[in-house]
């Protein structure tokens, strides 16, 4: 994956050059250790500005809506999927996008790190397997990726992106993997501790948004907690106005999720909201078959109606 | 269904949500619905949880 | 007069403040596992130890004095009442406080925002109450986080301002130091009177050398404010911010808030909440019409109004103290440091350029 780069530089380089695209989107590199941000590369001179490591989690989907240029973006699994899922919802058209897929290896939870270490973390490398970080007390640790990376990323079963126009490396081997067992024990537990477990969740709750904006599906032009008239959910810190928050985002996302951590990965407060979203996705599943962002010939779940659709709910 | 399922999931009892379709020619499977729905709250009691009075801020 | 605080003395202190005082400080929030994650300002329970193992609370100090949401009137629509629609004030608990464990990176920040929320034409009598009802207990930073650049915004890991008292560890136990007549009574009031034979300006000096990251704002307040506003880099400055609230909830020293009327059946209540420059809606007009309407606007407002406004309007340096927590908690990395030392070269070109 550290070679990734060369080839990234190399494919955006051609691309402005030939004016296949007039921009590219991508991570340049960040100011604090394991952080990259989001940038946008106009000039083939300044490609070399790319970066590529296992700290470029954030969803890069979301910079590309609204825009007239043609886009070369760079993209993991997970935003090829929320690619996908953009162009399902008319948000974006195939033809302005040049989709430079990255078959993916998953991205490392800085936070998970952070607090493994004693100190504070100055710098970080990697090699293919382990990061490698030292702290403020000059002391030097290494990890194993495969047990730092976010958890969504080690659930992850669409590393490799399902639509592009390029890939910058050879496909990736795809993980089996039990997906929902956070979520089934969740459902293990009785109603009492379900209503505890949520409440004690969105404790910590600041309603900064982070997790809604970071999120490519969350680009309605007034979100119902922003709208005054009718104003749907009070705008404080009510436990019982957070939680509708919480409970109402989720479920605008059901049947579009692509548990790309996004949302998790923004939180200041590092509360996983995941465990909502993962519930409308395993249903989903279980339910109509349908996962989020596969093909954008096919429509959603929540779009269609089959004569086979269980409907035991409507009586 | 969906819906559902994710109130549950949060901690909101199945038997508070109904959905049902009702032609306006149905007047006997209205009666039923609404019988079925009231039986079912009622053994429920009321809700505590996930409700909102005053605003319970600093 | 420094006083000298041992590790049991500590605890008994702290109960015999409890008989007379609220106490506040910073308290571990909890991982499913149980381990720490990080720390907040809280309440303290009967008994319950500020936890001042810590770099720095994750959200900061502001919360003490200017809570996110906060009841500042009730009313009844019930037209059989005698006081319908009337606002009647949400009364104070009257109690006094203690807040231990400030850095004096936020007490500086309260210092600051005092200046908008205390000023001779109006006082805010809400944030003035808590401010006033509250004793000021800051914890000096012998290892500050490498995101700290607090020296370099006339602040600093031992900086007094704003503070009654200020902590620093020593051993198991703590030094105390009285910088205000309401520091000196918490001392006496907890019965921590054991005169310490030292002085703090070594462990100043040092912790200071450990500071590590550093900001330029010297040429700010030269600068011409049309030609920052119009500078050329906010487009990349502002490209990867998606808009959330983080670096505003989290800075101490951001003080915007939003009115809001909740009622519930007859009985209503006014509330203050904290807003955020960087929503979209924190701008929109009842027109309809968002006079800030793009990602780009809002980014530059806030280093503008930090970097900028904030330094033309008070001539009393930025409006940030340097605790780091925008930097460090940014989902997309976006850095003050490099944009105040970008606006800072900005303007020192443009002076260069003018004079050549
Ligand atoms: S969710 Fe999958 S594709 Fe996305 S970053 Fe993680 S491993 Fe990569
Ligand atoms: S990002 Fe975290 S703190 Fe902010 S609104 Fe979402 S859950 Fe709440
Ligand atoms: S600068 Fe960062 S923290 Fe602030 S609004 Fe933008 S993305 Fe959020
Ligand atoms: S702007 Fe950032 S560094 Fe400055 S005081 Fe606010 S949160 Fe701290």
């Amino acid at each position: 994956m550290l070679t990734y780069i060369d080839e990234i530089r190399a494919a955006s380089a051609r691309l402005l050059q030939e004016g296949a695209v007039e921009m590219v989107v991508g991570f340049r590199q960040g100011s604090q250790p394991m952080m990259n941000e989001p940038c946008l590369i106009r000039r083939p001179e300044d490609v070399d500005t790319l970066v590529w490591d296992s700290h470029c989690g954030i969803n890069l989907t979301n910079y590309l809506t609204n825009r007239k240029e043609k886009i070369a973006v760079i993209a993991k699994g997970c935003d090829a999927r929320n690619i996908v899922t953009h162009i399902i919802e008319n948000k974006i058209e195939r033809e302005q996008l040049y989709i430079l897929g990255v078959p993916c290896q998953g991205m490392v939870d800085k936070r998970q790190i952070a607090m493994r270490v004693a100190g504070e973390i100055t710098e970080v490398g990697e090699s293919d397997t382990e990061i490698r970080v030292q702290t403020t007390r000059g002391e030097i640790q290494t990890f194993a990726k495969a047990e730092v990376l976010q958890q969504n990323c080690t659930l992850c079963t669409h590393r490799n992106p399902v639509l592009y126009d390029a890939l910058i490396a050879e496909a990736v081997s795809e993980q089996t993997v039990d997906r929902y067992t956070d979520v089934a024990a969740i459902e293990a537990m009785t109603i009492g501790e379900r209503q505890q477990y949520f409440q004690d969740l969105f404790a910590p709750c600041i309603r900064c948004y982070a997790c809604r904006n970071a999120c490519p599906l969350c680009y309605c032009p007034t979100c119902f907690v922003d709208e005054a008239q009718p104003q749907w959910v009070g705008k404080g810190q009510d436990a019982v106005d957070v939680m509708t928050f919480h409970f109402l985002r989720a479920y605008h996302c059901a049947g579009r999720c692509t548990d790309c951590g996004a949302c998790e990965r923004a939180c200041p407060v590092g509360i996983n909201m995941r465990v909502l979203t993962k519930k409308l996705e395993k249903d989903c599943v279980n339910n109509f078959g349908w996962e989020a962002g596969l093909s954008p010939d096919v429509r959603p779940a929540l779009d269609t109606f089959n004569l086979d659709d269980p409907d035991k709910l409507i009586k | 269904m969906l819906l559902s399922n994710l109130l549950e999931y949060m901690g909101i009892e199945r038997n508070r949500l109904h959905m049902s379709w009702v032609s306006s020619a149905e007047a006997t499977k209205f009666i039923d619905v609404v019988t079925e729905v009231t039986e079912a709250v009622r053994a429920l009691g009321p809700n505590k949880y996930f409700i909102k009075d005053q605003a319970k801020v600093a | 007069m420094i006083k000298k605080i041992a590790k049991d003395e500590w605890a008994s202190g702290l109960s015999k403040l409890a008989k007379t005082y609220r106490l506040f400080g910073p308290v571990a929030e909890r991982g499913p596992d149980g381990a720490r994650t990080f720390h907040n300002f809280k309440a303290l329970a009967p008994g319950e130890l500020p936890d001042l193992d810590l770099g720095n609370t994750r959200l900061s100090a502001k919360s003490l004095v200017f809570p996110q949401s906060e009841a500042m009137f009730t009313y009844t629509l019930d037209e059989d009442r005698d006081d319908h629609h009337i606002l009647k004030e949400v009364p104070a608990d009257g109690m006094s406080r203690v807040a231990f464990g400030i850095r004096p990176c936020d007490a500086k920040a309260l210092a600051m925002v005092r200046m908008n929320f205390d000023t001779p034409e109006y006082k805010d009598p809400y944030w003035l109450r808590l401010y006033e009802a509250t004793t000021f207990v800051g914890l000096a930073c012998d290892a500050p986080c490498p995101t700290c650049f607090c020296t370099s915004t006339e602040c600093g890991p031992y900086h007094e301002e704003g503070l009654d008292l200020l902590l620093c560890a020593e051993g198991e136990g703590l030094l105390a130091k009285a910088i205000t007549e309401k520091g000196e009574r918490l001392l006496a009031d907890a019965g921590w009177e054991e005169a310490a034979d030292q002085d703090l300006g070594a462990r100043k000096a040092a912790a200071e050398g450990c500071i590590t990251s550093r900001i330029g704002t010297d040429q700010l307040a030269e600068g011409d404010l049309l030609d920052l506003h119009g500078a050329d880099f906010w487009e990349d400055v502002a490209f990867a911010c998606i808009n959330c609230g983080t670096c505003t909830y989290l800075c101490p020293t951001c003080w915007c808030f939003d009115i809001q009327d909740e009622v519930f059946k007859q009985e209503g209540q006014r509330l203050r909440q904290w807003d955020s420059c960087m929503f979209p809606i924190f701008t929109v007009h009842t027109t309809g019409h968002n006079p800030r309407d793009t990602k780009t606007q809002r980014v530059r407002q806030r280093f503008m109004h930090k970097l900028k406004y904030f330094v033309d309007k008070y001539e009393k340096g930025i409006m940030c103290v340097g605790c780091g927590r925008c930097v460090r908690h940014c989902p997309v990395n976006i850095d003050i440091r490099k944009v105040a030392d970008l606006m800072n070269r900005y303007t020192s070109d443009a002076a260069k350029a003018e004079q050549a």
